[in-house]
């Protein structure tokens, strides 16, 4: 509850902004793509499980705008399914899990606005917040190294991206574009035990392709 | 004639109606004198009762039982006899003046054919009393004289003097009965043929008159005291043997048997034979001022069968009627009328067994149920009822009519501080049964598991113990039904019972193992039975010119030894030649005086080369075969009792071992309590008890220093001597069985067997903890589950799989304080049980095996300690605490944490009494639900649960548990600290909590 309220609170900021922008040259789009987590290990003594949360889909829906030449920004929503996970050799443990992001990224386009194809970089940073979805269990294979627990934990969210916009018709982009999300790893969802450890960060590259309305 | 018959037998019914109100046997008829003589005669209907102080001969109606007008006859008619043709009735009149000679001694013949016609005879002396022949001549006995009377011609003819029947003088003391005066009584066999007498003041003289041949002859019994009460003769059919006082006589054969413990009273008891029935009506008092008791004894060995309540004292002679249906005794009152025919139609009470064994069981304190069936030998609805003064011992139905089987119940627990076997009289009475009912008694073994041996339960009194070495059996004297037990030594059955004389005392084996030999206390013989083929031989007679009887027997290679006692009570040493069987009392034995203390016993060494005789008062003499006489007497000890035994140059008795010239070379451990039996076997073992309550304890001797090898408790005491009872200080208790090398011990029930191997160790169970059995470290609670951990505790694995939990499982058992306890568990390291809910504070806790006990445990009992079970598993985790999220019926664990909001169920052991009590080792019910009657709180890292309820789990045994609500507000953790709190006593786990 108290997550949902930070979130809100958050969206509110980001959207605060936009008035400045309306006199720009807006777009509004939203995309589908794929979620790929790079797995953290969980250390206990000299072994270890591998934490992540597993491939599935991504989607995102983003407000952006290109008021200052090359440069532009977002305010972007990332919705991901996906179960948190451990694995070590043979056994594995999931629980069914989700994440909600929601960001403010600064884009550098390589060409100026109105042209037909422009690349951009992209930098920004928001919140995460990973969900437990799953059903718990008293037993947890792996649990010596961490629990999967149904709950929500909030991270702060850098993002870091690049793709393409592609303007297909006039108020209508396509973008393909690749995002690298770091957050701190979510230590209350999947939870060391006692007795094992995970230090750093999440990182969860999403890939996805987007339709865009310029306007 | 037939009509005499049915008015008498109207008569005796009317007499039962009468008994059968009062309880006690027989109607009195009071003649308001003193009745002296009996006389039936049954065609007339009429009892004629010598009334000596009242100058008449008495006239009772045999079918009304009604006085009629009597025969008014000369002062002091001391005796009567009536003529076998019924014609004549002859009084004899005592008159012995303290100063000068009496003048109206004579007789009176009355006529009772012709009107009661008198005829008198003169006499020179007091008479004693008369007795008519099957001649019809009268046997008249006096002072100094036996006289022949005729009353054909109202003469009389000398037949013999004598010299010692002297009687008192008048006026006699105040308070003196008729046969106080005389001292003399003479009756007549059922065949007319003989007629037997006693008299004497200061002595005793007995005499037999031949009928056929007019003789008199000593009557096989001189005494020189005159101390042969009561002053009685009763002959049976044939004259061939003969009642006198206490003693009876076998023609040729003397004392044969006697009745024991007589208070010699001339005036008080009576005696009868019944012919037909193979029985002697008796009353022969034990002790002065005793109630008035009728004893039926068996004729050939005068065991008691029955004994009935009589109104009032017999005080003289008793007749039947010739249809040996109705007894006349003379009594206090005058005549007492006894109708024995008829017993079955008075009430009376008998019951299956005189004792009922109880096994109590440390492991199981449910009550014990046995039946016991309560019968009337005539089939009558008699009364009884039941009223054990012990507590712990009911009978139910309490009272009732016989027949009855009634089901006597022991609570276990109330003999819970026995370790041996207690006897409890069951106090069985009956308002209107005729017969004295012999006390039935519960015998309550409460052993210990590491007590050996086995009981055989043998009713009666045993005495002595003998091995057979050539068969495999072994033969136990029952004293109190004058019986020889005969049993297989292979599986412990009664083979056969052999009868014996009166009160057996002792057995021996002869040297060539062909015969058995019993001694016996109350009787002048041996019996003898041939083992072969049980066939009784002719009995020997141990009278040895003084009266004696035998307390030990013991069989050397040449000789038979006893130790007797004689009529005086004198102790002597007896040899019984082996192959006539006669025995002597040697003036001497070796160079010593035969003169021993009464109840000293014999034992002979198996190779029959020595004997040895112990005395009460610290004697002890050698007889050796070789020299055929006593060649040692020593005097080493003040006193000795307790156990006797030899082997060859080796002898005890007591606590020493004597060597072979009966030096005592060794003192055993008398720790064990009283001696009672020893046996030379692989060394020597022998048994012993603190008291009759107490567990025996057998042992083997060290011959080194006399103490005792491995002692072991058996299953109950074996018999003590009892110095005051008929068989004195020593006691012979225990034999080895030679087929089998095990042993067999008379004890408290009856025998106790013990294998050879009887003192093999066997495991001891161990307790090393005891601790909550929800988490194994926590302490116990008043009704909580316990763990006991320890070795040997069982000697198996079982799980309880039965509500209420037994309190034995896998045959072992906990008691806490003496109380067994519910068990879940056994297992040779562990049980899991549950406490009583009564038990607190400091306690001791057994564990009991089939084998062995533990040694006591002390352990304190908290009113509450809750304890989180610990028994929960979480994948290879175990031992975590059993605490379940209600959301999903999930056990509380790391990965199913505690979330905020929560409503968790904690599971726990200690939490004490509840309200209301379940009891232990039951399923707690879900309604009405057992709440703890001290509530617990429950804490998460400081912050207080809402409790919505403490108590027992429905649908467990012994679980409590605690349903709690987790507030949103809870820290979170993943080891957030849960404390359980309750009186004082505390509990913390850790738990994960999350959000």
């Amino acid at each position: 509850m108290r997550l949902y309220r930070v979130f809100g609170v958050c969206a509110m900021g980001l959207l605060a902004l936009a008035p400045s922008a309306m006199a720009q040259k807006w777009e509004f789009g939203g995309g589908l793509g794929g979620s790929f987590y790079l797995s953290r290990d969980v250390k206990n003594g000299s072994t270890a499980a591998s934490a992540k949360l597993k491939t599935d889909i991504a989607s995102s829906v983003w407000l952006g705008n290109n008021a200052h030449g090359k440069w532009g920004g977002e305010v972007r929503y990332d919705y991901q399914r996906g179960d948190f996970s451990l694995e070590r050799g043979s056994t594995s443990a999931s629980f069914g899990g989700e994440t909600h992001a929601i960001h403010y990224d600064i884009l550098w386009h390589a060409t100026p606005r109105g042209s037909k194809v422009r690349p951009f970089l992209a930098a920004g940073a928001g919140i995460k917040v990973y969900r437990g979805t799953g059903r718990e269990a008293a037993v947890q294979p792996l649990s010596q190294y961490a629990l999967l627990t149904k709950g929500q934990e909030l991270k702060a969210l850098l993002s870091l991206g690049a793709g393409v916009k592609w303007q297909v018709a006039p108020s209508l982009q396509v973008r393909l574009e690749v995002h690298d999300y770091i957050t701190p790893f979510p230590k209350e969802i999947v939870a060391p035990n006692v007795g094992s450890n995970v230090s750093g960060i999440l990182q969860n590259i999403v890939p996805l392709v987007g339709i865009v309305y310029t306007f | 004639m037939l009509r005499k018959f049915l008015l008498t037998t109207a008569g005796v019914l009317v007499a039962l109606a009468s008994t059968a109100t009062a309880a006690t046997f027989g109607i009195r008829v009071p003649i308001g004198g003193e009745a002296t003589d009996l006389a039936i005669d049954q065609p007339r209907g009429v009892l004629y009762i010598a009334d000596f102080t009242a100058s008449r001969i008495d006239r009772m109606n045999l079918a009304t039982f009604q006085l009629l007008a009597p025969i008014q006859v000369d002062p002091n008619p001391v005796s009567m006899s009536l003529s076998p043709d019924r014609r004549w009735l002859l009084v004899a009149h005592y008159d012995n003046p303290t100063a000068g000679a009496g003048t109206r001694n004579h007789l009176t013949l009355i006529d009772l054919v012709f009107g009661n016609a008198k005829k008198f005879y003169q006499l020179q002396d007091p008479p004693l009393a008369v007795a008519f022949g099957a001649d019809n001549q009268a046997l008249v006995v006096t002072t100094k004289e036996f006289l022949l009377y005729s009353p054909a011609s109202n003469t009389a003819s000398l037949l013999d003097t004598v010299a010692d029947l002297s009687a008192k003088t008048l006026p006699a003391p105040d308070g003196s009965y008729p046969l106080d005066i005389t001292t003399a009584s003479v009756s007549r066999s059922g065949d007319d043929m003989t007629v037997f007498g006693v008299g004497g003041l200061s002595n005793t003289i007995t005499f037999r008159y031949d009928v056929a041949s007019h003789k008199v002859n000593p009557g096989e019994i001189v005494l020189s005291t005159g101390t042969l009460g009561p002053r009685v003769v009763s002959l049976n059919q044939d004259g061939s043997r003969v009642m006198v006082g206490w003693i009876m006589l076998e023609r040729g054969k003397g004392t044969t048997n006697f009745v024991p413990q007589s208070t010699n009273q001339f005036s008080v008891g009576t005696s009868l034979f019944d012919d037909s029935r193979g029985l002697i009506y008796a009353q022969i008092p034990a002790k002065i001022k005793e109630p008035p008791v009728l004893q039926i004894l068996a004729q050939d060995n005068l065991t008691v069968i029955e004994r009935l309540k009589l109104p009032e004292n017999t005080t003289g002679k008793s007749i039947f009627n010739p249809q040996s249906s109705v007894m006349y005794s003379i009594s206090e009152s005058g005549v007492l009328v006894l109708p024995v025919g008829y017993l079955n139609s008075m009430p009376r009470l008998r019951t299956s067994s005189p004792s009922i064994l109880f096994r109590g069981n440390f492991c199981d304190s449910s009550v014990i149920s046995r039946t016991l069936t309560i019968t009337d030998p005539g089939g009558l609805s008699t009364a009884f009822s039941f009223k054990p003064v012990t507590p712990g011992v009911t009978v139910s139905p309490s009272s009732g009519v016989a027949p009855a089987t009634v089901t006597v119940t022991i609570d276990p627990s109330a003999f819970s501080a026995i370790h041996g076997t207690q006897g409890v009289d069951l106090g069985l009475s009956s308002s209107n049964a005729i017969n004295l009912i012999e006390p039935v008694k519960a015998l309550v073994n409460h052993a210990e598991p590491n007590q050996r041996g086995t009981i055989v339960e043998v009713p009666g009194t045993l005495v002595d113990i003998l091995a057979d070495p050539a068969r495999d059996r072994y033969y136990v004297v029952r004293q109190d039904n004058n019986t020889v037990q005969v049993f297989d030594a292979a599986n412990n059955t009664l083979l056969r019972t052999l009868r014996t004389n009166n009160v057996p005392t002792s057995l021996a084996i002869s040297f060539d193992r062909r015969f058995l030999y019993i001694g016996h206390d109350a009787s002048q013989t041996l019996a003898i039975y041939n083992l072969d083929d049980f066939t009784r031989q002719p009995d020997v007679s141990t009278d040895a010119g003084n009266g004696n009887v035998v307390r030990s027997l013991a069989v050397a290679s040449n000789r038979i030894i006893a130790t007797s006692r004689d009529y005086k009570n004198q102790g002597h040493i007896l040899f019984i030649d082996p192959v006539t069987l006669a025995a002597t009392q040697p003036d001497a034995v070796g160079v010593w005086k035969n003169s021993i203390a009464p109840g000293s016993v014999a034992t002979a060494s198996a190779d029959g080369s020595q004997a040895m005789v112990a005395t009460p008062d610290g004697f002890t003499f050698l007889y050796d075969a070789s020299v055929g006489d006593v060649s040692v007497s020593r005097k080493d000890f003040t006193a000795l009792s307790g156990s006797y035994g030899a082997s060859p140059g080796i002898f005890s008795v007591d606590t020493h071992l004597l060597n072979g010239s009966l030096v005592p070379f060794l003192d055993l451990d008398s720790s064990g309590g009283q001696s009672s039996g020893l046996v030379f076997a692989a060394g020597a073992v022998r048994t012993g008890a603190q008291d009759s309550l107490s567990p025996g304890t057998a042992s083997r001797v060290n011959f080194s220093t006399g103490g005792s090898i491995l002692p072991t408790a058996i299953v109950e005491a074996p018999l003590l001597s009892d110095s005051n009872g008929i068989m004195g200080k020593f006691i012979r208790s225990l034999v080895v069985l030679p087929f089998h090398n095990s042993f067999v011990s008379l004890s408290v029930s009856g025998l106790t067997l013990l294998a050879a191997n009887y003192d093999a160790p066997l495991p001891q169970p161990t307790i090393s903890s005891v601790t909550s059995a929800a988490d194994g470290a926590s302490g116990a609670a008043s009704g909580g589950l316990i763990s006991i951990s320890g070795s040997n505790l069982s000697t198996s694995t079982v799980a309880a799989s039965v509500t209420p939990l037994p309190t034995i499982l896998g045959n072992s058992c906990a008691t806490v304080n003496g109380k067994p306890i519910s068990l879940l568990l056994v297992s040779p390291s562990l049980i899991n049980a549950q406490l009583d809910g009564l038990t607190a504070g400091p306690s001791v806790m057994t564990i009991r095996t089939p084998q062995n006990k533990s040694p006591d445990f002390n352990f304190t009992v908290a009113a509450t300690a809750p304890a989180v079970f610990l028994n929960g598993q979480s994948g290879t985790e175990t031992n975590l605490p059993n605490i379940v999220r209600d959301f999903n019926g999930l056990q509380v664990t790391a990965s199913n944490p505690i979330h905020h909001g929560d409503s968790l169920t904690i599971f726990a052991a200690g939490l004490g009494l509840t309200s209301p009590v379940v009891a232990a080792g039951v399923v707690t019910p879900s309604n009405p639900p057992a709440v703890a009657v001290v509530q617990p709180t429950v804490e998460l890292n400081g912050v207080k649960l809402s409790v919505t309820f403490a108590g027992l789990a429905p649908g467990q045994i012994g679980v409590y548990q605690i349903t709690v609500a987790v507030p949103t507000y809870v820290p979170l953790g993943l080891s957030v600290p849960l404390t359980i709190k309750q009186s004082g006593q505390s509990q913390t786990i850790n738990v994960r909590v999350v959000n």
